[in-house]
């Protein structure tokens, strides 16, 4: 194995946490060194999980302690001013979802990264899921046949008093980023979507961002997006029909759940995330009679070991964050012996596109409303 | 007003919450001037007996952000810290009560605020190491692992550690008060008594004398420590110390439960003598280090540590509370009851 990467986390608030125990135990790094501004969460970080220093000053850091990688796991609207100084004190650098508020940022960061030969990696977590990855299999196996439809949703609290988006005391600052709230898990939605359905672009995105339950602090707490992977369709049935995809967020639905539909030519497949399991729905041997019961057999006894291993991974924590362990222990072991990292500058700049393409669809929408109510009004 | 100690000015924290109301409104009546940190969306209703007593100003703010508590503070001879968060996950109770604590000393630093009352709590001692019915004080040993028990003792000890530090600067005072479980109010069958076990409510043990402490005893005794600490010909008495505070005449968790749940409605539970929920809590650690290499998560009442932190008996001490400090736990536990089932009205006058 390679020797040891040096390296550095920056922000030390709760998503560091999940990446803390990683760096903490790989024998792939060496966890140099914690910063945070507040001087007590570095030096707590730093002793629960044995970091050699810890810092309230990055540039101070970069300077001392030369980190081959660094974590950028600050506030989304810090990421651009920290992965630039990391990448320019000669750092690979991680950085959580969202890398930055526009495409057109994150296009200008990874060109600084590509000038600089370092690499730069957004947390794709959930691309390494356990669930995402048999359904992965289930694809690439040409058990569905060409993919025709991916449908993702998502169903989280946000606006519950007392969690961390409804604080009006101090509002969370992700509130003030494009999409608002929903800024927090869009780039999940979106780089699941783009690697299940196998395209990287959309060319028709009609896109709702809603705020149903009003009120001044959150902008958005809602979303559904229709995507077409094809401007035009070319006639009949080749390689190149186009994908459809579904994106919705709803916080008015409940229980949570983070669902994956993927639709082919020859059958379809779903899990979900936060209650992991997986269906797969094809044309079985016993013939169109036995089929629909092939299916439900197959699948209620995989249902049911689903419920048994999922009490098992409830108490083992194996927690739905457990694909960034395995994300992190590949991109470690690339970076390490100098390969292409598993979530690529392609990836992290398709799924920022479809995140902006998303935003100003609905925009959009929201400019063609007002304007229709106002003729209206005029009339 | 006590003839001993002349007025202060005293910033409060946590002033809206539980213990926090009790202490505003009791060094308002004294004659303090009190200066309540309320956060901007909280309503400051249970204030009312300080607003009437002409000695509240209340400052908008929340421990999570500098913004104006250092010039909020400004003027204010002591600090009396109460804010702290006892739910969510770790994160949120680190950022809560530790980055809270170091953002308010902080400001204490910058606003020349230099004498500390501190709320410690009784669970960061280690109940495990000494034997059942022994003697509790202040020497009684802490945890020596801040990540070994749970989240709201670990998050507490760096709370702690962060006291500690601002008593031992140049100039700077310290008092740290460590109230045993606190009761009143809405507050009163309590995790002392038993807990949740997924979808069950146990009991746990029937006669030990869990450490409690009325919540209108507690706040005088905050108070008092304030007085005792701001007081130029007394500071030296306190500064420093470490004061457990629990009330007189500690009733047995049978006895406690008894009179509540002639008073309330309590949860229905399954009582469990204390040595055989100790077995099964050991039998469950050896499961998980055997099976699960220590890695699986349990009810946190099927913790060795937990079961020991809450429900072994020992025999407690407030000695050093009413040597120090002059206190006398007001209320007795007939009393102190009947005032958390119909509480006194919130008007101004005692």
């Amino acid at each position: 194995m390679a020797r040891p990467l040096r390296t550095a986390v920056v922000g030390a608030g709760a998503i560091s946490l999940e990446h803390l125990p990683f760096l903490s135990t790989s024998p792939r790094c060496e966890l140099a060194s914690i910063v945070d501004l507040s001087p007590v969460s570095a030096e707590i970080a730093a002793r629960k999980f044995g970091a050699k220093s810890h810092y309230v000053d990055v540039d101070e850091m970069l300077d001392k302690e030369r980190p081959d990688v660094v974590h950028v796991l600050t506030p989304p609207q810090t990421h651009g001013f920290l992965v630039s100084k990391a990448l320019n004190a000669g750092a690979h650098v991680i950085c959580e979802k969202p890398l930055s508020p526009t495409a057109e940022e994150a296009e200008k960061l990874l060109a600084e990264a590509a000038a600089a030969g370092r690499h730069l990696i957004e947390n794709h977590n959930y691309r390494f899921n356990d669930e995402v990855l048999a359904l992965r299999s289930v694809i690439d196996e040409g058990r569905i046949g060409p993919v025709r439809e991916v449908d993702i949703r998502m169903a989280l609290p946000v606006r519950d008093p007392g969690g961390r988006f409804a604080d009006t005391n101090v509002p969370n600052s992700i509130h003030q980023m494009p999409a608002g709230v929903l800024h927090d898990f869009i780039t999940h939605l979106s780089y699941l979507m783009i690697d299940l359905a196998g395209v990287s672009h959309f060319e028709r995105v009609m896109a709702a961002m809603s705020n149903h339950g009003a009120g001044d602090l959150f902008s958005f707490d809602d979303l559904d997006a229709i995507l077409i992977s094809k401007a035009d369709v070319p006639g009949p049935e080749t390689d190149e029909t186009p994908v459809h995809g579904r994106i919705r967020f709803s916080c008015r639905t409940s229980p949570d759940l983070f669902s994956l539909t993927v639709r082919g030519a020859d059958g379809q497949a779903s899990t979900d995330i936060f209650h992991p399991f997986l269906d797969v729905v094809v044309d079985r041997s016993g013939g169109q009679q036995l089929t629909p019961i092939v299916n439900h057999l197959v699948n209620g006894v995989g249902l049911a070991r689903s419920g048994a291993r999922n009490f098992g991974r409830k108490l083992l924590q194996h927690t739905p964050y457990h694909g960034l362990t395995r994300f992190l222990d590949q991109t470690y072991a690339a970076l390490g012996a100098d390969r292409e990292p598993p979530v690529t500058a392609a990836d992290v700049l398709a799924a920022a596109r479809l995140v902006d393409a998303i935003v100003a669809s609905s925009a959009l929408q929201d400019s063609g409303r007002s304007a229709h109510t106002h003729q209206e009004s005029g009339r | 007003m006590t003839a001993e100690h002349s007025p202060r000015t005293i910033f409060v924290t946590g002033a809206t919450g539980f213990l926090g109301r009790h202490v505003v409104n009791q060094a308002a009546l004294r004659g303090h001037k009190v200066i309540a940190l309320v956060r901007p969306s909280s309503s400051a209703r249970v204030l009312a007996p300080a607003e009437a007593s002409g000695n509240l100003t209340l400052v908008r703010g929340d421990l999570s952000s500098r913004k104006g508590l250092a010039e909020g503070m400004a003027g204010a001879d002591g600090l009396i810290h109460l804010a702290a968060v006892k739910g969510g996950d770790y994160f949120s109770r680190f950022a809560g009560t530790v980055i809270g604590t170091e953002n308010i000393l902080e400001c204490a630093r910058e606003a020349g605020v230099a004498n500390l009352v501190a709320i410690s709590t009784f669970s960061v001692y280690d109940y495990g190491e000494r034997k059942a019915k022994s003697s509790f004080d202040e020497s009684f040993p802490v945890i020596q692992d801040p990540a070994g028990r749970d989240e709201y003792a670990e998050t507490k000890l760096y709370q702690d550690e962060l006291y500690q530090r601002f008593g031992s600067e140049d100039g700077q005072t310290m008092v740290m008060l460590r109230p045993g479980m606190i009761y009143g109010q809405d507050e009163l069958w309590h995790p002392l008594l038993g807990g949740e076990f997924g979808p069950i409510n146990l009991r746990v043990g029937f006669r030990a004398k869990p450490p409690i402490t009325y919540v209108e005893n507690t706040a005088e005794a905050v108070v008092l420590a304030a007085e005792v600490l701001l007081d130029p010909a007394s500071t030296s008495l306190v500064d420093g110390e470490v004061i457990n505070i629990v009330d007189d005449d500690l009733p047995t968790q049978a006895d406690y439960a008894d009179k509540v749940k002639a008073l309330i409605e309590t949860p229905s539970s399954i009582p469990i003598p204390l040595p055989v929920m100790q077995a099964a809590a050991r039998v469950g650690a050896a499961i998980n280090r055997g099976l699960f290499d220590g890695r699986a998560k349990l009810p946190s009442i099927a913790l060795p540590n937990q079961v020991d932190a809450r429900f072994k008996p020992f025999v407690y001490s407030n000695e050093k509370a009413k040597r120090l400090l002059s206190w006398t736990p007001r209320f007795g536990l007939e009393q102190a009851l009947q005032r958390s089932v119909n509480p006194p009205a919130l008007v101004g006058g005692s």
